[in-house]
């Protein structure tokens, strides 16, 4: 007995040993890891130093001309630091503040001190955003001065403020540049910081309907809010953050549901592009601007009149330098503190404005004019443009099983074979296929680490050897990675998962039958997980992967107490993309612009607009800019409803098709995370795929590589799309015939000329 | 310099006309989701079925405040009771306007109050319910006054009811059929005749009343039962008339009967339990093809057919993004003859137009060409349908449908069983069985009587030649087998549980073997009929198998049972040890065992009329299954009635104990896995990886 009990001391003793030891360890690695410093991030210059200056301008009473390029020539008055820009040839002028002419005296001093400042700032004092800095209505001081091709101003806010900044504005040909260099920012009174900065609202501004012509918002694919009188219809316009919201940020509300239980609104699109343009029809002056620093966190606004209630057509670039966000202070949602980001956006500040006249001031010259800027800044390259159908396969899903979840195997390699045996027999030659739920674990076991399938799908073995054979008869598969995602359920630890700016686990919420939460990883993770996946897969001769998530997120994030900005994670992000890039055939879903480069091809580019009730038109603006250069793919026109205008709208943008099929039946899935999808038997969609096929192959084959020059609707509603090599396309989207330049197109259909 | 402004003056004239026509060429991703019903009632996604097409924020000049109710006349015309906040006079009108948002005439002004409801008869007479006014006004198309209704003075409408007309539709005959504000009688009937003749109230809906209210009141004293919630009928909200005369309500919190088609005699004729009815509903108006639609008050619009079964509901409240489609407050709904959808929001005071889809139309093609009879041609749409969303069920059915009109009863049953209308296959079913015994009969027949005829000559010989001496002989020895002859004891406790249940206490009859065997049957017999009996009986979802957990919760169950009864029977000192206990519980399992084939094979057989064959058969088994258990407990254990009943009582409650325990254990144990990931995540986190 004794014995016994002697025998469970030493157990005992032991075991309180080995804890105090790890305990020990534990609070060293503690200690001493809270002091590791920054994460690195990559070697990307964001700032540069201020320009040299020259003489000072005094410009205090007037107007006076700065700069002079061939076609333009800059004027400027320092005490509202305004500009003005005169096309020499035609004698256009393009405005940036409100000038007493267009005043129409319905707006109050406020309102009069924005429209009349070149800058406007919205400043955080405490932890309230809501105060309106500009030169006219805040005590400022302005000096200027001269440089190489235009001014640089220093503007210091005093009083309440006590910030300020320089402003660089050169006249480079055609291109008016405005640079606010990060160093020339200064914030020297405590609790008060700069929150966001307009660079010239009013640039280009309209007065209700006085003037023809329209903005470009760079909304989905493309929109134009005319400037006609909108009759006071519309409470707000376009605000969208670039590159979309940032969910290190922005903790969503509520969304609408109907009966508490099923989500009724569809997300809106995210701003692909830093980009917005003004064209005035009536003297032939436009300009695209273009967001070049600073554009992770910016927002482009574009307002018609009546928004805000002041009778002005504008559209402007909004820096985002620090935001104010909701720190939780308990577990639950219950307490909540506002709180100001510890540090601002660090990257200056730039925008490019593409002065446009002539024919190229309309929406088809500001495609012309961005493509060309990508092509010139290496943003992107260009791709191999063969036509391909693009036919997506569902590997596996999960349903809840017992205590845990069981596979639900949609289709296999053999299945997936025989669906392009099938396609061959239908005169299907060339498909690209991006294969989802390929990994072991499902589609939604995330994130993929290993290049390891799914057993339900056939080993890897047999994965490999379809891909390798398939690529041989002309069939390209991708295989599906979400990069970014982390499933809760299947990866439960905290381990490297993105934390918000309020130190909290971001975590998306879905509401799926299985899963119901997922994390982001951190970039750096999410790069480390890219590249050994790619490693893994090209060691296998397998070359082809579909990126989502860290193609289209960019959030800001905190780590270990220090706050990392959208810049840091943009930055981290493109790294990882150089890293595999050599190696791996990339294609992106839905790809934020900075990360155009590195796609071979895009999928799931949007055809239309967000619907936002101020919009008058949608264009393919996008597409003008990027078909010839990207190969891009549609959202899957499964779950179209209106085909025959969808597949219009393929033949307008040349954007290419796609299909998302399964082998099973998709009532299969009604219990998984993918329950949403209702239609996906490749038995209904195998007639729809040859039709597509045939048609828009053929299309493309007449337009080749070339590009599109010019985008029309006629004014019979006619779409007129004039391609480089002379090819043209009409498109008819009424429901009568409809002729122009002699051509006669049936209802809902379209025809090709030269 | 004047030619310059003309030509801008053109040039934006071109750009306004090209808004407005082209708008709808605006595809774009819908800002809100599209669900649908599966046969099973779940709701699932499907394609969109009407976009957002324009929104109407004026007529000419005059815009909206606050507008209540929208009708399209058959010509077309846009009516809107709108209370004229915004107009030059500030007074209540009705604005009526064409589809493209110009004004035609304003009606009115000066004689309303507060007009809440309109409504067009096909002569373009203009019907006003002025709550305010507290009379119904009418004006001919020009909108010339020409009569008005005030409170009726029959003495059935109610003395102390006052007469608020909000909203009201007019059939045929010039009847009024009007809903008025806090009175909870029902519709208010009036015929035009002698200056308004009240003909009574119409379509009452009845207050409920659950077993808690009647006890409630049983017990309350009359002060508590004054601080009740009142238990009065919900008055309807809104009304809308189809082409045949029929009258549809909707009624807000009534359930299901939200919704309700009433005939003349005004009785509903929806029986829909799906729960797929709008919360607050604010309007609702009769489609072209014997559909219906409803409004709800937070923007969604739903369409159901004429069996009140949900086909769409889209739309939705605003999100505070703007974007067209989503609505703020709806009020009113109306719909012309191409099907597109006007919803009035009162507090954007706009129309918007919404359009049916290629989808939409399709669907819209079959229900027509079913509902004039023409099946054939109704299938082609319908299977386009099916081929964008072959979820569809209710194209199932349709197609099943038709496929039974043209007496295709193989398709119509395929069909039937896809979309889980069991009507459907019940008929189609019926109609293939009878044509299988038309031609069978006399096989059968012939069958049956060659049975017989062997069966005597068999009997004939063995009386003769003792030819069935030699199996006779293979049967006794195996019943000698003690295996066999345990099973057929099971069949001899089946027939006389009391005796039966002696042998398992004294008689050593208690076999584990058997018992587990005959378990087992019992578990295949289970899955096997769970899975794959008749469509018409079945329970589960077609293509889904849970075997695994079928065969564990079998074995759980029989565990339990076992061992809840062995602990209490010990304590009230019963006889029965486990294997005895196990045994009669298996023992009792033989009715299933035995009768479970035939329901089976009833199941697979039977149309719905006749269903209750096989109900009855279940009951049966269960009764005697309860029978055989109980008689077992009691002389098993040895128990007298008494007794027995006692220990049926704390056998169930140790049952309960036991699942409550299993729960808690279950709890905890997660709760303890979760502290254990924590701690383990914190530490990760902490050390930086």
């Amino acid at each position: 007995m004794a014995t016994k009990k002697r025998k469970k001391i030493i157990w005992l003793s032991v075991i309180l040993a080995v804890v105090l030891v790890a305990a020990i360890i534990a609070t060293v690695f503690i200690v001493l890891g809270s002091r590791q410093t920054r994460l690195p991030s990559g070697n990307y210059v964001h700032t540069a130093s201020k320009p040299a200056v020259k003489g000072r301008v005094e410009a205090r009473d007037g107007y006076v001309k700065v700069a002079e390029s061939d076609s333009y020539v800059l004027y400027y008055y320092e005490p509202q630091f305004s500009i003005k820009l005169e096309n020499k040839t035609t004698g256009a002028i393009i405005e940036s503040t409100l000038s007493e002419e267009k005043d129409d005296g319905r707006s109050n001093d406020v309102w009069l001190g924005y429209m009349k400042s070149g800058i406007v700032i919205n400043a955080i004092r405490g932890t309230t955003n809501t105060y309106q800095v500009d030169v006219n209505t805040v005590e400022t001081e302005i000096a200027t001065w001269y440089t190489d091709k235009g001014i640089y101003a220093q503007i210091d806010f005093k009083g309440n403020y006590q910030f300020g900044l320089g402003v660089e504005v050169s006249l480079e040909d055609d291109d008016l540049v405005v640079r606010i260099p990060d160093e020339s920012i200064y914030e020297k009174k405590e609790q008060t910081y700069i929150s966001s900065i307009s660079v010239f609202p009013f640039m280009g501004y309209t007065h209700l309907g006085d003037e023809a012509g329209y903005m470009l918002v760079p909304d989905g694919n493309g929109a134009l809010i005319y400037l006609d009188d909108k009759e006071g219809r519309y409470a707000n316009g376009f605000t969208g953050l670039v590159y979309g919201v940032d969910d290190g940020i922005t903790t969503t509300g509520s969304v609408p549901t109907l009966w508490e239980k099923f989500e009724t609104v569809v997300d809106a699109n995210s701003v692909l592009a830093p980009i917005f343009g003004m064209a005035h029809t009536d003297d032939d002056q436009a300009y695209l601007a273009i967001v070049e620093s600073g554009d992770e966190r910016v927002y482009i606004e574009v307002q018609p009149n009546g928004a805000n209630n002041i009778n002005y057509n504008r559209c402007f670039a909004r820096f985002l330098l620090r935001d104010v966000f909701k720190q939780p202070l308990s577990k639950g949602s219950s307490g909540v503190v506002d709180a100001v980001e510890a540090d601002r956006l660090h990257s200056d500040l730039q925008v490019r404005y593409c002065l446009l006249s002539g024919d190229d001031a309309s929406y088809s010259g500001m495609a012309r004019t961005y493509r060309q800027y990508l092509l010139d800044n290496g943003l992107v390259s260009r791709q191999n443009l063969t036509y391909n159908t693009r036919v997506d396969v569902l590997g596996t899903e999960r349903e809840e099983f017992l205590m845990g979840t069981t596979a639900v195997e949609m289709t296999s390699v053999d299945q997936l074979e025989d669906i392009y045996a099938a396609l061959r027999r239908e005169g299907v030659a060339n498909v690209l296929t991006v294969y989802r739920g390929w990994q072991k674990g499902g589609l939604y076991n995330l994130p993929i680490t290993k290049y390891k399938a799914d057993s339900g799908i056939g080993d890897t073995r047999a994965l490999t050897k379809l891909i390798l054979n398939e690529a041989e008869q002309g069939n390209t598969i991708y295989l599906y990675n979400d990069a970014l995602t982390v499933n809760a359920t299947t990866n439960s630890s905290t381990y490297n998962v993105m934390k918000m700016v309020s130190k909290r686990t971001y975590e998306k919420k879905v509401n799926g039958q299985v899963y119901k939460t997922f994390y982001y990883l951190m970039p750096d993770k999410a790069g480390i997980n890219m590249s050994e996946l790619a490693k893994q897969m090209a060691d296998k001769g397998v070359k082809n992967m579909a990126l989502a998530g860290v193609t289209s997120e960019l959030f800001s994030f905190s780590y270990k107490g220090n706050y990392y900005a959208r810049t840091h994670t943009m930055d981290v992000l493109r790294d990882a993309m150089v890293e595999i890039d050599d190696d791996m055939n990339l294609i992106l879903e839905t790809p934020n612009m900075y990360m155009w480069k590195y796609a071979d091809a895009m999928i799931d580019m949007p055809l239309g607009s967000s619907d936002y009730l101020y919009i008058d038109q949608e264009i393919p603006f996008l597409s003008m800019v990027l078909k010839g250069v990207v190969p891009m793919y549609s959202d899957y026109v499964n779950f179209e409803a209106n085909k025959t205008e969808n597949f219009l709208e393929m033949v307008e943008s040349g954007i290419y098709p796609s299909f998302y099929v399964t082998a099973e039946d998709s009532s299969k899935l009604i219990y998984t995370n993918s329950s949403n999808l209702y239609s996906l038997e490749f038995d209904s969609y195998r007639a729809t795929i040859a039709q597509y096929d045939r048609e828009l192959k053929a299309l493309s084959e007449k337009v080749g590589t070339s590009c599109i020059t010019d985008h029309e609707i006629l004014s019979n509603g006619l779409v007129k799309v004039t391609y480089e090599n002379g090819v043209v396309i009409y498109v008819n989207y009424t429901e009568m015939a409809l002729t122009a330049d002699g051509v006669t197109v049936d209802a809902l259909s379209y025809k090709v000329g030269e | 310099m004047r030619k310059l402004k003309r030509a801008a003056a053109l040039a934006l004239m071109l750009v306004l006309v090209t808004t407005m026509v082209f708008s709808f060429t605006a595809l774009a991703d819908t800002p809100y989701v599209t669900y649908t019903i599966n046969g099973y009632g779940q709701i699932r996604q499907t394609q969109t079925a009407y976009l957002a097409h324009a929104t109407i924020t004026k007529f000419g000049e005059e815009s909206l405040s606050s507008p209540s109710d929208i009708c399209l006349a058959p010509d077309g015309l846009i009516y809107v009771a709108d209370s004229g906040k915004n107009s030059e006079s500030g007074q209540a009108r009705i604005v009526v306007g064409n589809t493209d948002g110009e004004l035609v005439r304003i009606v009115g002004e000066g004689t309303l109050v507060n007009p809440r409801g309109v409504f067009v008869t096909d002569n373009g007479d203009i019907y006003v319910a002025d709550r305010d006014a507290e009379k119904i006004f009418i004006f001919n198309s020009q909108g010339r006054l020409i009569n008005e209704y005030g409170k009726p003075n029959s003495p059935l409408y109610g003395d102390g009811i006052k007469f608020q007309p909000i909203k009201l539709v007019v059939n045929a005959a010039g009847i009024m059929f009007i809903v008025c504000e806090s009175n909870t009688n029902g519709i208010v009937e009036i015929s035009p005749t002698e200056g308004g003749t009240f003909l009574g109230y119409f379509g009452t809906n009845y207050a409920s009343t659950d077993l808690m209210t009647i006890i409630y009141r049983a017990i309350l004293t009359d002060a508590q039962r004054a601080k009740m919630v009142s238990n009065i009928p919900a008055t309807p909200t809104n009304l809308a008339i189809d082409g045949k005369g029929l009258i549809y309500t909707v009624t807000r919190g009534n359930e299901n009967d939200t919704l309700k088609r009433l005939n003349i005699a005004g009785t509903n004729m929806i029986h829909n339990t799906d729960g797929t009815y709008a919360s607050t509903p604010v309007a609702v108006v009769a489609g072209n093809h014997d559909n219906v639609y409803v409004a709800d008050q937070q923007g969604y619009i739903f369409e159901y057919n004429n069996e009140g079964e949900m086909l769409f509901t889209f739309g939705g409240p605003n999100d505070g993004s703007q974007r067209v489609g989503l609505s703020t407050m709806v009020s009113g709904i109306a719909i012309d003859k191409n099907d597109w959808i006007y919803v009035l929001d009162s507090d954007r005071a706009q129309v918007q137009i919404y359009e049916p889809t290629e989808f939409t139309d399709l669907l819209h093609e079959a229900l027509y060409l079913y509902s004039k009879g023409r099946y054939t041609e109704a299938k082609e749409p319908l299977s386009q349908v099916l081929r964008m969303n072959s979820m569809f069920d209710y194209a199932n059915k349709a197609m099943g449908r038709s496929y039974f009109q043209e007496e295709n009863f193989r398709q119509a049953l395929k069909y039937a069983r896809l979309a889980k209308d069991y009507d459907g296959y019940s008929d189609a079913y019926w109609e293939l069985r009878n044509v299988w015994l038309k031609n069978n009969i006399m096989t059968a027949i012939i069958l049956c009587v060659l049975l017989f005829v062997a069966y005597k000559v068999v009997k004939a010989l063995d009386r003769r030649a003792h030819i069935l001496n030699k199996p006779r002989k293979v049967l006794r020895k195996l019943k000698k087998n003690k295996f066999i002859s345990n099973f057929t004891y099971a069949g001899y406790y089946m027939k006389k549980p009391a005796d039966g249940a002696y042998g398992i206490a004294a008689e050593g009859r208690a076999n584990w073997l058997v018992s587990s065997f005959i378990l087992l049957i019992f578990i295949v017999e289970y899955v096997v009929d769970k899975y794959t009996r008749g469509f018409l009986l079945k329970n589960v979802m077609e293509g889904r198998y849970d075997i695994l957990s079928d065969v564990g919760m079998v074995l759980a169950v029989m565990f339990a049972l076992t061992a809840c009864t062995y602990l209490v029977c010990t304590i009230n000192e019963g006889e029965g040890t486990v294997k005895k206990i196990y045994t009669f519980f298996c023992y009792s399992l033989m009715p299933y065992i035995l009768l479970t084939p035939i329901a089976y094979a009833l199941s697979h057989i039977l149309t719905l009329n006749e269903l209750f064959l096989s109900q009855i058969i279940q009951i049966v088994t269960y009764g005697w299954i309860a029978v055989l258990a109980v008689v077992g407990l009691k002389e098993v254990n040895n128990f007298t009635a008494k007794e027995t009943v006692k220990v049926i009582l704390l056998t169930a409650f140790t049952a309960l104990i036991l699942a409550l325990l299993i729960f808690i254990i279950y709890v905890l144990w997660a709760q303890v896995f979760d502290f254990i990931s924590a701690i383990v995540g914190e530490g990760v986190y902490r050390l930086g990886y």
